[in-house]
C-alpha cells in the first residue's frame, strides 16, 4: 500500500540527482529492494507506470527491480540463515532467538541511465 | 550520449533526515516520543483515552492523531483535556517524520515530558517509517486472531512493547493465547508484553506505570 508514496519519493530524488548530471530524459532505473521491506514489486512497477509519464522520463524508461532475500544473524552463535517465508527466526544451527537481520530491509535506487541533455 | 549514475540512494533518505530532526527536538526539549500502532479498530484511541486519564496525573503529556481523514479521534482526546493535534494524511496509509515534525510545530514543546503519536490503523506500511520515536508500541485486539503476529511480522519484530487489548473477549473466541506466546518469542524475544481490557480499564495503570518508569528512566539519563 505504501509503494505509491515510495514511487513519488523516488521520482523526486530521481528528478534531483537527473539535474546535478546534466540528463534530460530518464530511461532505465535499477531498484534494490528487501523482502522485508513489504514493498511488492508489482505494486511498485504500477505506481512507476503511473508516474513514468512526467517529463523527466522516456516514453520507453523501464524500471528494473533487484529483490533481496531476507537474511539473518544469530547474535547466540554468529552463524547466519535465510529467514523462513513466516519470518519466525530461529537459528538452524542453535536453536537461538536473538538474531539481527543483515540483509532484507534495501530499498535504494542503485543506478539510472538517461540521455545527456 | 547515454550516462549512468550509480546512486545508492534510500527511498526513505528524506523520512530519515526528517525523523533525525525530530530527535533533535525531542533531546532538546527532554521529550519522549512513542509511536503506537495497530490495524485499524484495535483500539488504540480508546485505550489513549483510558490511559491519558491516568498518565496526566503523573506527567505532561500530548497526542498527535494520525488519520487519513476527520478529527474524530483529536476530538475524543481534547476531550479529556490533553493536548490533541490531529494529522490528515488524505489517503495516504502512514505518517511519515514531515507530518510528524508538522504537528510538532503545533505544540508546546517546552512544557511536555512525552507524546504519543497514534499512527494510521495498518500493519504493514507504518513499519518502514521510522518518526524519529524512543518507543514503538504494537497493539493487537484479541477479535484480530491469534495469527495477526506471524502475518505481519515485521511490525512486531521491530516493536519494543506489545499491547494484546480486548482480553476480556478471550473467553468468547478461538484465540490461542499459548500459540501467540510462542510465535511473539520466536518474531521478537526481547517484546515487553502487557493484557489489556481498555473499554474495561483492565490492566492500563499496570502498562501505564511502566510507561512512566520508561519515560523517567529516559529524561535522568538524557538530563
Amino acid at each position: 500500500m505504501h509503494e505509491m508514496s515510495l514511487m513519488a519519493e523516488m521520482i523526486e530524488l530521481l528528478g534531483c540527482s537527473a539535474r546535478e548530471n546534466n540528463i534530460d530524459k530518464i530511461i532505465k532505473v535499477h531498484l534494490v529492494v528487501g523482502k522485508m521491506t513489504m514493498a511488492l514489486p508489482d505494486a511498485l512497477t504500477m505506481a512507476f507506470d503511473v508516474f513514468k509519464t512526467e517529463d523527466i522520463f522516456a516514453p520507453s524508461a523501464e524500471l528494473t527491480i533487484e529483490q533481496r532475500e531476507t537474511i539473518a544473524k544469530c547474535r547466540t552463535c554468529g552463524s547466519t540463515f535465510s529467514a523462513p517465508d513466516n519470518y519466525l527466526f530461529i537459528c538452524p544451527t542453535c536453536q537461538g532467538l536473538r538474531i539481527e537481520i543483515i540483509s532484507g530491509r534495501e530499498l535504494y535506487i542503485a543506478s539510472f541511465e538517461g540521455e545527456e541533455a | 550520449m547515454t550516462i549512468r549514475v550509480e546512486l545508492g540512494t534510500s527511498l526513505l533518505a528524506r523520512n530519515e533526515e526528517m525523523a533525525a530532526e525530530i530527535r533533535y527536538l525531542c533531546q532538546d526539549n527532554n521529550i519522549f516520543l512513542v509511536n503506537i500502532m495497530s490495524s485499524p479498530g484495535a483500539g488504540k484511541t480508546t485505550l489513549l483515552e483510558k490511559s491519558l486519564n491516568f498518565l496526566k496525573t503523573h506527567i505532561k503529556v500530548a497526542v498527535i492523531e494520525g488519520d487519513i481523514a476527520t478529527t474524530r479521534d483529536a476530538d475524543r482526546i481534547s476531550a479529556q483535556g490533553i493536548n490533541a493535534v490531529q494529522l490528515n494524511t488524505n489517503g495516504a496509509c502512514h505518517l511519515d517524520a514531515r507530518m510528524v515534525y508538522q504537528a510538532f510545530q503545533k505544540l508546546d514543546l517546552s512544557a511536555l515530558d512525552l507524546i504519543l503519536v497514534e499512527n494510521i490503523g495498518n500493519l504493514v506500511c507504518p513499519a518502514e517509517f521510522d518518526l524519529g520515536e524512543n518507543l514503538r508500541i504494537v497493539l493487537l485486539s484479541i477479535t484480530e486472531g491469534n495469527d495477526k503476529i506471524v502475518k505481519y511480522p515485521v511490525m512486531f519484530r521491530d516493536a519494543q512493547m506489545f499491547l494484546l487489548n480486548k482480553i476480556d473477549l478471550l473467553p468468547y473466541t478461538d484465540f490461542n493465547l499459548a500459540e501467540l506466546e510462542k510465535d511473539l518469542r520466536t518474531i521478537n524475544s526481547e517484546l515487553e508484553v502487557f493484557h489489556v481490557s481498555a473499554r474495561l480499564g483492565l490492566g492500563i495503570e499496570a502498562w501505564s506505570n511502566r510507561l512512566i518508569s520508561i519515560v523517567r528512566n529516559h529524561r535522568r539519563s538524557e538530563s
